[in-house]
């Protein structure tokens, strides 16, 4: 049905998919497996039209396709159900289902074939939820229902992607979702199904394909292949040597979290981190993760358990946290680490700005960071929007340092850079750890983790798990316990 | 010059000059004359010292809708106090002190409630309006001014500009001071440039949003202070709309109304443009229709221009 | 059609001020707005009067109608302008007191004209005795009802010195008659026909109106007459009561030859526009002026309407 051979994509200097191969034929349910930020989701983006590939072929059903938009995509009979919940909270469930499709007569809307389609689509996937609710009252497996309604709605689609489908729903509401994929590759529909969670694709796929930094590295069958084989291929080989790592003795205890809880995730994590260590936690996107270090820094709500560092039991907000030497660099730079308005300067001192401030002092302290940083900026002045991702992630890091805090909470700081500002960062970290700083760093390039860690603990599902020396882990069994296996 | 094209205030000036010269190579007999900077600044005031505080709310991300409203309500306090016989300050004080709590108050719901600000002062809008008239009896409240009138009334004759042209200058001068040197005028624009940022650096986001309105009332109620120099009566159904001209003034000054930009130097250009507008009008004897499509030509203008050149800054 | 006037009227003053040199005197009228039939017709008596004693007409109302604060700045602005004078119908009796004095003191003399204004800086004040007009209205409304029956009063807005004193003057009139009670004289019907229409509905209703609990209104100018005609129409009333109204526009004058309205009291605006600019040509010219110029009023009734004075007051030659 699906035949894609040797397909390229590059944003800019970063190449994400560098020559992908996958088939699918019609009636099979086809897993898609690799690590965060193997291309899976730009190999998905290309199929639904999203954006075009820069290089290779596909082909649909013996035809080449290559849609323009994802309407030409839908119209193709390629339809994709998206990792995040995508309905409009405040429109009903049957707005939602017919969003760009809406029959009409004589330019107005014909509801009684609006209901008629969209009652049939519910249906089909075996969804009770009535059409008049609205999608913010749903749980989150009825919308999940929904949102594959909604693929189907406009006639059977050849081709139907899932990303990620389970990672909102509990056990019952999947075991009801697979039972339903069965059901539709039955009636001929190829399946693509993208997940992380290897028991999930033995429950459902036939077949499976391995990407790795953006290239297909293996395709096999389910049935003949172990958990650890599949494994193994996504974990690959080493990257090159970017960690340069010297001595730092560990000192004291000085961060300690017990038994803390948050309002979703994390569930009861319990860590202790001491000076001049940096800490590891590794996981699946939407672990928790993210979610742990701000409930600790005191962005989020404290549930339950407890964060100390020496005699201060807190957070009571980030001010809180700031003022007893810890600080947070956050995963979402564009949205939350930076105000991409402000100059250079303006953000660097943020956190730290005297009563009355002095331009020129705040340019002079900037300059030092610039200079100590290695940041390229034209001008401390210049928005921070201005600069690359990788010296607007130095800006952010050089906010800390300048904040001058003892324990740094760093959430994914090199995703999205380039080399030279990823190695600059590891380097820094060091440099940090040597310093008697403690460091918690979250990463999803497992790579980093095993080069800059001393110590490294993994987060399943808002439970984090034991903290083990590095020499005790391999990418393959943080993978392992990543996936819950 | 460079430095200068990127002033937020420098395309507004560059269009006040232009206005300007149109109006005094059409009329310069009359145009050219001191009296008539005089009453233009004169004139400008009131708009002005509200200007400051919406700039304040507006580099914050927000937005006041019930600046007309509390300088009506002040001007009712202000002439009660007279009535009853207290002196022009403590009636001046008093009706400050009314305008900045509703500021404060206002500035908690948006803070503490996360209510948006466009409902919180669209609410304030009409309950100021209405307490003003309710504390008016619904009537004009004819007061003995007490040298409160000089305030904004210049000596006949004279060509010194009266107290409250100097008062606004000062409020400018110490704002603009406020925004750009001090920690909480980098936090105003930090939250009004990304919230969320500003709560990762440990930026009281709260205390920040409810100095703003606190301000911004204060402002607030020092322009009612002076509508009532200028009325010399208690009026509560004064400045209807005047919320508009404020929030025109700053954005012709170059602010932005999704936050994190905007300068006081801008908006009191953009204010004295649409006094200069006004006043032009008049001399020309053009009819009141011409005067509006004017003022909402340059508002467009100015901020189409602006948005034209960021435009290119950044592609 | 208003805006084809207004837009020949503009163009005919752009073109005024283009020839405008040093010879021609200008004189500044200010209205209280700019958008009431009243005030048009006092536009064009005030321009009638400048075209034959050959001086300049500058009209300009606050830009909002009836907003005080604009009306001072306009004041203001022709101040700093230095025209020859100014012609004001001031919008409170108290609040443009300073500016006329500003004008006064840089030698721009100032002829009030509609509503009166406190102190004695200007130079004389062009208006209807609206004393004697309210109680034109009061007489004719007691003769109506026969001397007995109940009555409403609704004011227009407070500080306008030339409404209320109709008001009064309607008051005194018609508490002659001991057979009438005055049942609400409290209520204000505001700038607008919309707040007057809504004030008229909740006055209506709360006297019980639909079931006699008014016999007569009195409404003390177009905008308060208009919103209560409004409102009694809506209510099925029109005519049914008797209702004393002032001023005119088409609308009221239909009402009348209906008999929805029992009587109009009408002002001469032309007159009122044409003897204010006269007033102020000849104090500049050197003639002395009476300090108060009565402009007359005029009751009409569905049986004087087509007489020939009273159509010369609907219709003026313009």
């Amino acid at each position: 049905m699906l035949v894609v051979r040797g397909v390229e994509k590059h944003f800019g200097a970063t190449h994400a998919l560098t020559g992908v191969d996958l088939t699918v034929a019609a009636g099979e349910v086809h897993a898609v497996l690799g690590e965060n930020g193997a291309g899976k989701s730009t190999l998905m983006n290309v199929l639904c039209g999203a954006f075009p590939a820069d290089a290779g072929t596909v082909t649909l059903g013996g035809a080449r396709y290559a849609p323009a938009d994802p309407d030409a995509a839908f119209r193709a009979g390629v339809a994709i159900v998206h990792q995040e919940l995508s309905l409009c909270p405040r429109l009903t469930v049957e707005e939602n289902l017919l969003l760009g499709d809406e029959s009409t007569r004589a330019g107005f809307l014909d509801r009684r074939r609006l209901r008629e389609r969209a009652a049939a689509a519910l249906a089909r996937v075996g969804s009770t939820t009535p059409l008049d609710a609205r999608a913010l009252d749903l749980s989150p497996a009825a919308q999940q229902l929904v949102e594959i309604a909604r693929a189907l709605v406009r006639g059977e689609p050849r081709l139907l992607i899932l990303d990620e489908p389970t990672s909102s729903l509990g056990a019952d509401d999947a075991e009801r979702l697979f039972a339903l994929i069965g059901e539709l590759s039955r009636a001929g529909i190829a399946i693509l199904y993208v997940s992380h969670f290897l028991e999930e694709v033995k429950r459902v796929a036939q077949r499976f394909t391995v990407l790795r930094d953006g290239a297909t590295v293996g395709t096999g069958a389910v049935a003949e292949t172990s958990i650890d084989a599949m494994v193994t291929q996504m974990a690959g080989r080493r990257v090159e040597e970017l960690f340069p790592r010297s001595e730092h003795p560990r000192g004291e205890p000085l961060l300690v979290v017990e038994a803390l809880s948050g309002s979703d995730k994390p569930l009861a994590a319990s860590l202790v981190v001491h000076r001049g260590e940096v800490l590891g936690i590794a996981g699946l996107v939407g672990a928790g993760r993210t979610e742990l270090l701000r409930v600790v820094f005191g962005l989020d709500r404290v549930v339950s358990g407890e964060v100390r560092v020496g005699a201060w039991r807190g957070p009571r907000s980030p001010r809180d946290a700031l003022d007893h030497g810890v600080g947070l660099l956050s995963e979402d730079r564009k949205g939350e680490g930076l105000a991409q308005g402000l100059s250079l300067a303006e953000n660097l001192a943020l956190s730290r700005l005297p009563s009355f401030v002095r331009g020129a002092s705040l340019r002079a302290t900037a300059q030092r960071w610039v200079e100590r940083l290695g940041i390229r900026a034209g001008s401390v002045d210049a928005p921070v929007s201005e600069l690359s991702g990788g010296n607007q992630q130095k800006v952010a890091l050089a906010r800390l340092l300048h904040h001058d805090v003892d324990v740094l909470l760093l959430d994914e700081p090199t995703r999205g850079i380039d080399v030279r500002s990823k190695a600059a960062i590891y380097a820094e970290i060091d440099a940090l750890a040597r310093a008697g700083k403690a460091i918690v760093l979250v990463s999803s390039f497992l790579p980093e983790l095993l080069g800059v860690c001393d110590r490294v603990a993994v987060m399943c599902r808002g439970r984090l798990g034991e903290a083990r020396p590095i020499a005790e882990w391999t990418e393959h069994a943080i993978l392992k316990e990543a996936v819950g296996a | 010059m460079k430095a200068l094209l990127a002033k937020k205030w420098f395309g507004p000036l560059v269009a006040l000059v232009v206005v300007y010269a149109i109006f005094l190579v059409l009329r310069p007999e009359t145009f050219g004359r001191a009296a008539t900077l005089l009453t233009m600044s004169q004139q400008t005031v009131v708009v002005a010292i509200a200007a400051v505080g919406a700039t304040l709310v507006i580099v914050s991300g927000g937005i006041d809708l019930s600046v007309g409203s509390s300088v009506a309500l002040t001007s009712v306090v202000v002439a009660k106090l007279l009535v009853r016989g207290h002196g022009p300050l403590v009636a001046a004080l008093g009706g400050c002190l009314v305008a900045t709590l509703c500021g404060a108050l206002g500035g908690a719901l948006v803070a503490r409630l996360k209510m948006l600000p466009f409902i919180v002062t669209l609410g304030s809008m009409s309950i100021l309006r209405g307490a003003a008239k309710g504390l008016a009896n619904e009537q004009k409240i004819d007061a003995p001014a007490r040298g409160l009138e000089t305030l904004l009334q210049p000596a006949a004759g004279s060509l010194r500009p009266p107290t409250g042209v100097f008062l606004a200058i000062a409020v400018a001068v110490l704002a603009a001071l406020l925004l750009s040197s001090t920690r909480f005028g980098r936090h105003v624009f930090a939250v009004g440039s990304n919230e969320r940022t500003a709560r990762l650096c440990g930026v009281p986001v709260e205390r920040v949003k409810i100095g703003v309105y606190a301000i911004a009332g204060l402002l607030a109620g020092l322009a009612g202070v002076l509508e009532f120099s200028m009325l010399t009566v208690g009026d509560p159904t004064t400045a209807v709309g005047l919320e508009l001209e404020v929030i025109a003034a700053v954005v012709i000054g170059g602010a932005s109304l999704s936050g994190g930009e905007g300068s006081i130097l801008g908006a009191m250009i953009g204010a004295f443009l649409m006094t200069v507008i006004k006043t032009g009008a008049t001399h020309m004897g053009l009819p009141n229709w011409v005067q509006e499509i004017v003022t909402g030509g340059i508002i467009l203008v100015a901020s189409g221009l602006d948005r034209l050149r960021r435009g290119s800054a950044t592609s | 059609m208003p805006t084809r006037r207004q837009f020949v009227l503009t163009l005919g003053a752009l073109a005024a001020c283009k020839k405008s040199g040093t010879g021609t005197l200008k004189i500044a009228v200010v209205p209280k707005g700019t958008t009431h039939e009243f005030w048009k017709a006092v536009h064009a008596g005030a321009d009638k009067a400048g075209k034959e004693a050959a001086v300049e007409v500058i009209w300009k109302g606050p830009l909002k109608e009836d907003d005080l604060k604009q009306q001072i700045e306009v004041v203001q602005s022709f101040t700093a302008q230095g025209v020859n004078g100014i012609v004001l119908a001031p919008l409170s009796d108290k609040a443009l007191g300073a500016s006329v004095k500003g004008a006064v003191a840089a030698k721009i003399p100032v002829v009030i004209f509609d509503s009166d204004l406190q102190g004695q800086d200007h130079t004389s004040f062009v208006a209807t005795d609206n004393r004697a007009a309210g109680r034109l209205a009061g007489d004719h409304l007691a003769k109506a009802l026969g001397g007995k029956g109940k009555v409403v009063v609704l004011r227009y807005q407070e500080g306008s010195a030339s409404t209320a004193n109709r008001e009064e003057g309607f008051l005194e009139a018609i508490k002659k008659s001991t057979g009438i009670t005055v049942v609400s004289e409290n209520q204000y019907g505001g700038a607008t026909t919309e707040s007057a229409l809504k004030t008229s509905e909740n006055l209506l209703s709360a006297q019980n109106a639909a079931t006699g609990g008014v016999d007569g209104i009195f409404t003390p100018n177009e905008s308060t007459t208009f919103g209560m005609l409004l409102a009694l129409q809506k209510a099925g009333l029109a005519g049914k009561l008797k209702l004393c109204g002032f001023d005119a526009s088409d609308k009221l004058v239909a009402a009348l030859e209906k008999g929805e309205i029992e009587a109009l009291v009408l002002q001469d605006p032309f007159k009122i526009g044409y003897l204010a600019v006269k007033t102020m040509v000849a104090h500049l010219r050197g003639t002395p002026v009476e300090k108060r110029i009565d402009t007359g009023a005029k009751l009409v009734t569905k049986d004087n309407l087509s007489s020939k004075e009273v159509q010369d007051v609907l219709h003026p030659p313009s």
